[in-house]
């Protein structure tokens, strides 16, 4: 009895044990890598990029997952602080300074010495998304600079030129609006302001090419100089005096504003290539762009960017790297912006001819000269979430003055005096 | 002498209540107890070595802090006007299905469409419908000359708060309605036929039988809405995100803001407790009142 229990054990048993073992072993060859990503389309698909990256490195596995753009960096930081981050997250620079002092990054500077694709990507880039502390944590991934969308129609109907300084722009804006019908209602708005989550773009394009500065290079504040209040009293005058932007300004957001655009609402906005594809699609040559106005003190647009970051957590950190460089690399790089209809990092994608022909391309590539990002201070990722959103409201409505509104900036950034 | 029998405690319905209790424990008691413990503490999450206790300070903090004060007072407006609003149309809706009609089915039916639909939809249909720029209730009016151009009704700090009132009022008023209607069904006919013959007239029926007999149903329905009207914060937080500035913070929007905006989770929690106490105490009141009425005979 007992020798047939023997035999059983090596029969059954053994061999199981063995091979169980053999698949750990081939199993742990295989090494996963978690990334989150977001596309403003929800439609597109990074599929083929991982089917690619996943033939050419048969030992990496991707698990990408989508993450939903307005909870993005909640679930981001909660992850973080839960243990459970991603190894690969798409981060925007304005959230970096949080992650560094959480320690939540990995420097990647070692990698990128070695990666040889690090030459073809814009100097500029590296240098905008290196941190302050010297180090870099993040790779390059996609660019938008931001840029006026206008109703090529509507100006040559009013004989009008592209605006290129503050006072032509409101000038324009003003001949813009106007009743079309003759009903006694504005049909038409010179400028879609955006005065949601997000709009402080467009409030950094006119405030801080006049005069403001939210820290200056001696590290103080330049919000409340009589020439900055008086640069955000202007932004506040194109709606509040000049009514040149839709009564719905204050809550409007990405998708009001667009929409504007696409039905005729408003005749001007800034954004940036994202909302080309769609904007064409219901108006044809009728939407144009070039770069944003010039204020009082030189011109200032936002460089939107998007990295990908190696979280410190994680334990293929070699592997997450592989990834990031696979998408920063020029021929797969072309095709993320496929999808997210952004530009792309490398310096020899920015030389084909169908980016030098497109007119939003071109209109990308002349601002790129006076590109900016918000200073790398922790509490710019409230600012822009919370703090701008609901003053920039307030001052719309007339519950606060532009000198009380840049207190407040103030305040959040450098404390109550 | 002979000691009496221990009695023998039976622990086999402790084992079989066990797992409802544990997760009870981990779903509610936990979080709650976490709550209350980052309400004392300065717990912000890109802060993580600046984590510490600090007693009363984010209690003060809010005393003094102006928006909290806009925030507890718009919940106290949101509150009111919702189970207000709710229970009068869900009320009279009851009232009407309790008629007898040939379609009365389909529309105890339909009724029910506004509850059934997701809150997230419900808050996106009201934005587009509010839209003052396209939105369909500012064309109605204009329609009929009620206004003479289109209104931005979420986008003005007057009409925000109530223009969402309005919204969930249209999404809650089903609850009542059934409820109520419910409660009508239960009501036995031959003590509006005793009353008939006493000659009570219809009004004196509503407010001797009818009422009456509905107080334990409202009871309960109320006490019901005014804590997940007080919590509620999606609705709230898709059709203005809490603005133009401040005008539709409520308690819960502002805590969602200070904890993932800001990430500020002490800050965030102690609005959070406050919410918490003053639901309690909300709710104690009108129980206390209610058994009272009950003490007296009044029900």
């Amino acid at each position: 009895m007992k020798k047939w229990m023997i035999v059983l054990f090596m029969g059954l048993v053994l061999p199981g044990l063995i091979f169980s073992g053999g698949a750990k072993e081939q199993k742990a060859e295989v090494k996963t890598v978690r990334f989150w990503y977001h596309f403003d389309n929800p439609e597109t698909s990074v599929k083929p990029l991982i089917e690619k990256f996943e033939r050419e490195n048969p030992g990496i596995k991707i698990q990408a997952e989508m993450v939903a753009w307005d909870a993005y960096f909640q679930k981001l930081m909660t992850s973080i602080a839960g243990g459970n981050p991603p190894d690969v997250s798409q981060i925007k620079l304005w959230w970096q300074p949080q992650l560094v002092e959480m320690k939540a990054l990995a420097p990647l500077d070692d990698y990128i010495a070695k990666w040889p694709g690090r030459t073809d990507v814009y100097e500029k880039i590296w240098e905008l998304t290196r941190h302050t502390d010297g180090k870099q944590y993040l790779m390059p991934l996609q660019m938008v600079i931001l840029y006026l969308y206008y109703r090529a129609d509507m100006l040559k109907e009013l004989g009008l030129k592209v605006p290129t300084t503050r006072e032509e722009f409101l000038d324009v804006a003003k001949k813009l609006t106007r009743d079309t019908n003759g009903d006694g209602q504005i049909d038409v708005y010179g400028f879609g302001i955006r005065g949601g989550r997000g709009g402080h773009d467009y409030w950094a394009t006119f405030v801080l090419s006049s005069g403001a500065e939210i820290i200056t290079k001696e590290g103080k504040s330049g919000l409340t100089t009589p020439e900055a209040i008086a640069a955000n009293q202007w932004y506040i005058d194109l709606f509040r005096v000049h009514k040149v932007s839709p009564p719905t300004t204050p809550t409007d957001g990405f998708n009001e504003v667009i929409a504007n655009m696409k039905s005729g609402k408003t005749a001007m906005t800034i954004h940036h290539l994202g909302s080309a594809k769609g904007l064409v699609e219901v108006l044809g040559d009728r939407i144009s762009a070039a770069p944003v106005p010039r204020g009082t003190k030189g011109a200032w647009t936002s460089f939107g960017d998007e990295e990908n970051g190696v979280l410190a957590a994680s334990k293929v950190k070699d592997e997450a790297f592989k990834w990031c460089a696979f998408l920063a690399t020029a021929e797969n790089n072309a095709l993320w912006q496929k999808s997210s209809g952004q530009i792309s990092i490398n310096k020899s994608n920015g030389q084909t001819k169908e980016a030098q022909e497109n007119r939003f391309m071109k209109a990308s590539v002349e601002s790129t000269p006076f590109a900016g990002v918000l200073p790398a201070h922790p509490k710019v990722a409230e600012f822009v979430e919370s703090v701008w959103p609901a003053t920039m409201q307030r001052a719309f409505l007339g519950q606060i003055t532009s000198e009380q509104m840049m207190k407040i900036f103030e305040e959040h950034f450098f404390g109550k005096k | 002498m002979v000691q009496a029998p221990r009695k023998r405690v039976d622990l086999f319905p402790y084992l079989l209540l066990s797992p409802a209790l544990l997760i009870t424990i981990l779903v509610i008691f936990y979080p709650i107890v976490r709550t209350f413990t980052y309400s004392f503490m300065q717990y912000i999450l890109w802060k993580p070595t600046e984590i510490k206790f600090i007693g009363f300070d984010n209690y003060l903090k809010a005393f003094e802090d102006p928006v909290f004060w806009i925030s507890f007072q718009n919940t106290l407006i949101w509150i009111g006007g919702v189970i207000s609003l709710q229970l009068l149309l869900g009320f009279c809706t009851a009232l009407l299905l309790n008629q007898n009609f040939f379609w009365r089915g389909i529309a105890r039916t339909l009724v029910l469409i506004p509850w059934v639909t997701p809150s997230v939809i419900t808050a996106l249909m009201w934005r587009w419908m509010y839209d003052g720029n396209r939105g369909v209730i500012n064309d109605l009016l204009v329609r009929v000359g009620i206004l003479s151009s289109y209104f931005p009704w979420l986008a003005n700090d007057t009409t925000a708060l109530y223009a969402i009132i309005l919204a969930l009022m249209w999404q809650g008023f089903p609850f009542f309605a059934i409820m109520i209607l419910a409660g009508l069904q239960a009501i036995p006919d031959t003590l509006y036929e005793a009353a008939e013959v006493d000659g009570a007239s219809a009004l004196q029926k509503f407010t001797r039988i009818t009422l009456p007999m509905l107080v334990p149903v409202l009871f309960t329905s109320l006490m019901l809405r005014i804590i997940w009207v007080a919590n509620s914060l999606d609705i709230i937080y898709i059709m203005t995100g809490g603005g133009p500035g401040y005008s539709t913070h409520t308690l819960p929007v502002y805590s969602y803001i200070r904890a993932y905006k800001g990430m500020d989770f002490g800050y965030a929690s102690t609005i959070a407790v406050v919410l918490t106490l003053l639901v309690t105490l909300f709710v104690s009141i009108y129980v206390r009142k209610v058994l009272r009425m009950e003490d007296r005979g009044a029900v």
